[in-house]
């Protein structure tokens, strides 16, 4: 009932490609990019009105939210290591997958339940984002298993295409549902359950679960430790440092927004649309991407991610700057996440082992994850001792340095050494 | 069609009945909201007493004047945000409500007001600037949800504050202030607090983790004071809106009042927890700092009604205390909060 194969030409844009297999974008791609794309609706629809609810209708001070969700940020890269460690042990992507899914709608009914408080909300949210982060590493594992080699990075495009979407979507339909029935926060969560229901039946009823071959044969199965262990792997190890390095020097959008709206001296009600703007970009150009990466090389559009983003840098530095320059660096933006977030994990899963993708992709997220956590600290830290220009140069000069460095390593290689 | 997808139609077809029957229930019940909150006036509010404050330690606290106050209901929030107006004094008191306007924060002074409002949308709020017969003459769309609105003595400028969450790539959850200065006159925003420039003694400071919030204004049309947060520290800052900076003075000091008289803040300031605030006044030249009489944590801008008597709001009711230290809060009015003293 689901016509795979045409939806993979309508993704494609209608463009002459090789005829065969290689050509199609699996139907189990695009089903995780379904389910994807209706849960990130969901949770979209309650992201845009939590603030509002808990204080409007609440009571809440919004400063006792934020606390619990910082404190949350760095625990969220150590379960989906753990997530995707357990997920090879047991072999079971599917299953995991489908609990992260389920936990999250459990978390919207909650959210329906009557005389909810504060804290309730809060530790609803807290639930919300474990199972976010228990799904992450084993869905990113099932897509590497059921796309073939030559085309992982394509297949992480696509998802990653269909994830921004539903993204963009779900604040709309809240405030559809709001328009039709103001004030009615209930409606919205009522709503958000139904999408969340839809997004975990298509997980449990057509996503096709996948095992990795190569860890069947083993005496040992794959724990933290062998997890651990990938990193005697260079090809591996060296994706980790280059994504965890190259993080490091990340000015996180929340500053970068932060920043251009300075330097722009928007309207402070234009902020939501610097989110809208890169998310569109990033969405339209993430299938674009992937398919470059899958022809070039993986690892050589990634680091090409990172000149992009030396662009929006630039920009940052530059005085007075119009809104042909805003709408170039937001572009550049979503170019940035398209060239690197589905890449970096097509490029980490072509040299992973098949029964070791979850951990070894829950690794590498933990790491690029802590590095941009370190990042964001920093550059705040510099921020304050130094001011807002000389941490943007310094960290555009760190960038640049690593950029050049990585490019490097990256054109030392052959590419006859394989697709990564 | 298969057993699967049987399955998956029934669970669509179950979905979408839900979701469209609940928008659909919801959005005609919206339409019928019939009871509304009422502010009611405290019987026994005590009458005027004309004792000069400090003249006894547990003299009553002096309650006379207008005031202006938002309606709240705590059991169903939606109810709230109806204006009124209370008349108190010698023992006797009214509320009425007055023209159509609902706010999650009010102020006004000199006929000028600024109103906090939920727009029609329900997803975002609006300034809304009212005249002396509550007409809206000027509105434009905010940034966050309403924290604070302050109208000058004069009527001549505002301020706003409100809280900015992070966007969802950003540092997803994180709070933050934004504070704006606003041209009652001309109806729109006109500065950002934190593009002012900022001094501490000598040197000049700058930090991405600026907060502003709790703006309260002098009579000269241009000094301002406020709370600037930044590296875990709450400073009273005073500041200049003609010259756009300001200047930190004292720490902990957070959404300060300043006296009619210009001489004193009325503030919060934050004991041990969190979360825990006590009500204080302190005298800007002595910085002689007292605590007042009022036990409990209050999360309020206070508003001065006049020179001895403080008023505030605990989101069911407004009390009054003495600004001295002395007497015992009273409550003044229910169901309501975000008062403002009428002059």
């Amino acid at each position: 009932m689901y016509q795979a194969e045409s939806a993979g030409v309508l993704l494609r844009g209608g463009r002459a490609e090789p005829k065969g297999r290689n050509a199609r974008v699996p139907r189990n791609v695009l089903l995780l990019g379904a389910v994807s794309l209706l849960t990130d609706i969901s949770s979209e629809m309650v992201a845009t009105v939590l603030p509002i609810y808990l204080v409007f209708a609440l009571g809440a001070s919004p400063l006792q939210y934020g606390v619990v969700e910082g404190l949350y940020q760095g625990g969220a890269a150590l379960v989906r290591l753990a997530s995707g460690v357990f997920a090879d042990r047991w072999q079971r992507y599917k299953q995991l997958a489908v609990a992260g899914y389920g936990l999250s709608a459990l978390c919207r009914a909650a959210l329906l339940s009557v005389g909810v408080s504060v804290g309730a909300v809060s530790g609803i949210v807290l639930a919300d984002r474990v199972g976010k982060g228990i799904r992450t590493a084993p869905r990113d594992a099932l897509i590497s298993l059921s796309a073939v080699p030559e085309r992982l990075a394509t297949a992480f495009g696509v998802h990653r295409a269909m994830d921004t979407a539903g993204a963009m979507l779900g604040p709309l339909v809240a405030f559809g549902v709001l328009l039709a029935a103001p004030g009615r926060f209930d409606a919205v969560f009522a709503v958000s359950l139904c999408f969340a229901v839809l997004g975990l039946a298509v997980m449990v009823l057509f996503v096709g679960d996948r095992r990795g071959r190569a860890a069947l044969d083993r005496v040992v199965r794959p724990g933290l430790r062998s997890t651990l262990r990938l990193l005697r792997t260079p090809l591996y190890r060296r994706l980790v440092v280059l994504g965890a390095a190259l993080s490091l020097v990340t000015i996180s959008d929340g500053f970068l927004y932060l920043g251009l709206q300075r330097q722009m001296d928007l309207e402070l009600t234009a902020f939501p649309l610097l989110f809208v703007g890169s998310a569109f970009s990033y969405m339209v150009l993430a299938v674009p991407a992937g398919r470059l990466a899958d022809r070039v090389g993986r690892e050589r559009v990634f680091v090409a991610g990172y000149l992009l983003l030396l662009l929006v840098y630039g920009a940052l530095l530059v005085p007075d700057l119009g809104l042909t320059v805003l709408v170039v660096s937001l572009i550049c933006l979503g170019a940035f996440y398209a060239a690197t977030d589905g890449v970096l994990a097509a490029a980490a899963s072509a040299v992973l082992p098949e029964g070791q993708r979850g951990g070894g992709l829950g690794l590498l997220l933990a790491a690029t994850t802590l590095a941009k956590l370190a990042a964001a600290l920093l550059f705040g830290l510099l921020w304050t001792v130094a001011g807002l220009t000389t941490a943007t140069v310094a960290f555009a000069g760190a960038l640049a340095l690593a950029t050049v460095v990585a490019l490097f390593v990256v054109a030392a290689r052959r590419p006859q050494e394989g697709h990564v | 069609m298969s057993k699967r997808g049987l399955i998956f139609v029934a669970i669509t077809l179950a979905c979408v009945m839900l979701a469209g029957g609940w928008v659909l229930a919801a959005s005609r019940d919206a339409g019928s909201e019939t009871s509304k909150a009422r502010v009611e006036v405290e019987a026994d509010v005590p009458p005027t007493v004309s004792a000069p404050p400090g003249s006894g330690r547990n003299a009553p606290v002096r309650v006379a004047g207008r005031v202006l106050v938002r309606a709240v209901d705590a059991r169903d929030s939606r109810l709230n945000g109806q204006v009124a107006e209370a008349t108190l004094g010698d023992g006797i008191g009214s509320a009425t409500e007055v023209g159509s306007l609902a706010c999650q924060r009010v102020h006004m002074a000199a006929e000028a007001g600024l109103c906090l409002a939920l727009a029609p949308s329900g997803v975002e709020y609006r300034a809304r600037i009212f005249d002396g017969r509550f007409k809206t003459r000027a509105e434009f769309p905010l940034t966050g949800l309403p924290s604070r609105a302050r109208v000058s003595p004069s009527g001549r400028w505002g301020a706003i504050t409100t809280f900015v969450s992070g966007d969802a790539y950003a540092e997803a959850g994180e709070f933050s202030t934004r504070t704006t200065i606003i041209d009652m006159r001309a109806g729109r925003p006109i500065a950002d607090l934190e593009k002012f420039e900022a001094r501490k003694g000598a040197d000049r400071i700058d930090a991405p983790d600026f907060n502003f919030w709790g703006v309260t204004f002098a009579r000269d049309d241009d000094t301002f004071y406020a709370t600037l947060a930044t590296g875990g520290e709450r400073y009273l800052v005073k500041g200049s809106i003609n010259e756009r900076r300001v200047e930190l003075l004292r720490k902990n000091v957070e959404c300060p009042s300043l006296s009619p008289d210009g001489t004193r803040v009325a503030y919060k300031k934050r004991v041990g927890e969190v979360e825990d605030w006590r009500l204080h006044v302190l005298e800007l030249d002595s910085g002689r700092d007292v605590a007042l009489s009022e036990r409990r944590s209050i999360d309020d801008q206070v508003e001065w009604l006049g020179d001895g008597t403080i008023i505030y709001g605990d989101e069911r009711s407004v009390w009054a205390v003495r600004a001295d230290g002395g007497g015992r809060p009273r409550r003044i009015l229910r169901s309501a909060a975000s008062p403002t003293a009428l002059r």
